[in-house]
């Protein structure tokens, strides 16, 4: 099976989410679930808002991002804030999942 | 003593000014406002909350008469009088702090030495630095900057400060311990602000590591990329020399 062909662009974003779904197992057992919600939502939120072939706003975003994980990488941050909007936004993912299937 | 005949000494009186020199507002008969001098500005737009968004070019028209003369007022009016979005780095307004380096007509300069072209006819582009990431506007993202300052480690590195109420003497440097230090940015060009700092701890004969510093050096990118074209000279708005310390550097490295 071949992994499917991917611009260095497309790599760089899969290596930032990685980078970024490695951060929730640094933290506190009980805050981890909080972690793993607003890495996704953060994720997801940002690269629907942009158009896949918007090559300059795609690299802007990587940097900020870049930014922001390298923030919550830091060991003095233990826990963080989850708001409504995201457990809402992460229980209709969860329903579309199961519709699918 | 000698004070005293000074002090005693009267002060000029405002009657012996001459009216020519009195401030307008002072008269009681309002001056003739000088006719209105327009003058085009466009600046660089880039907001980071609509990345889709192509960065642009916005005009602004303003009254040079109603400003100050630099290029840092008119950007001052303009966001406080017509668009308060307008976004850039600005402190001290006198050249000292470097906050508001910018691209004016094509020039590095900083915005409050820059004078207003009064050309009304003309108009002046304001873009943010080039070469660098835009944050917002006109303000650029020095983080790579700051790196690249911080591996030259542009502090004093010395095991043996001296005694107690002693300053550094001036002094043949002592033998170098040799430990090789993590080379940051091996594959990146420092930049002439980065390397005229670097310069300066190299040629300091307080610093004990030059030997590391120079060979952090030693490489084909982080130095030797500078092609001695005098641009860092010519635009410096502090009149600096930053081609010459590069330049320096290059003849202690080669003699290594």
């Amino acid at each position: 099976m071949s992994a499917a062909r991917r611009s260095g662009l497309q790599k760089e974003v899969l290596g930032l989410y990685r980078r970024a779904l490695r951060i929730p197992r640094t933290k506190p057992e009980q805050t981890r679930e909080k972690w793993d919600l607003l890495i996704r939502y953060t994720f997801r939120r940002n690269a629907m808002s942009v158009f896949p072939r918007d090559v300059s706003a795609i690299e802007h975003l990587l940097r900020v991002g870049g930014r922001q994980i390298t923030a919550y990488e830091a060991e003095s941050v233990k826990d963080c804030q989850v708001s409504a909007e995201m457990r809402l936004w992460d229980q209709r993912q969860r329903q579309k999942r199961t519709f699918d299937q | 003593m000698s004070l005293l005949p000074r002090l005693a000494r009267p002060v000029c009186s405002s009657a012996a000014r001459p009216f020519s020199s009195s401030a307008a507002r002072a008269l009681a008969t309002p001056v003739a406002q000088k006719p209105a001098l327009n003058k085009e500005f466009k600046i660089y737009r880039w907001n980071p909350d609509e990345p889709a968004k192509k960065p642009t070019l916005q005009s602004y028209t303003i009254d040079l008469n109603q400003t100050g003369p630099m290029i840092l007022d008119a950007l001052i009016k303009i966001k406080n009088e017509v668009d308060p979005t307008l976004t850039f780095r600005r402190s001290c307004r006198e050249g000292i702090c470097g906050s508001c380096a910018m691209n004016i007509d094509g020039q590095n300069t900083l915005a409050c030495l820059c004078r207003i072209d009064r050309n009304g006819a003309k108009d002046t582009k304001i873009y943010p630095l080039p070469h660098m990431y835009v944050v917002k506007d006109l303000v650029p993202d020095l983080t790579l900057f700051y790196k690249q300052y911080k591996s030259i480690k542009p502090y004093l590195q010395n095991p043996n400060p001296p005694e107690d109420g002693k300053e550094f003497l001036a002094e043949p440097r002592g033998p170098q311990e040799a430990r090789r230090d993590v080379r940051m940015y091996p594959d990146e060009y420092l930049g002439p602000a980065t390397l005229m700092q670097a310069y300066r701890w190299i040629a300091d004969s307080r610093d004990t590591h030059t030997a590391e510093r120079r060979e952090v050096l030693q490489n084909e990118m982080s130095l030797y990329r500078c092609h001695t074209i005098f641009n860092c000279s010519r635009t410096c708005p502090k009149g600096l020399n930053p081609a010459q310390a590069i330049a320096k550097i290059k003849m202690e490295l080669a003699a290594d």
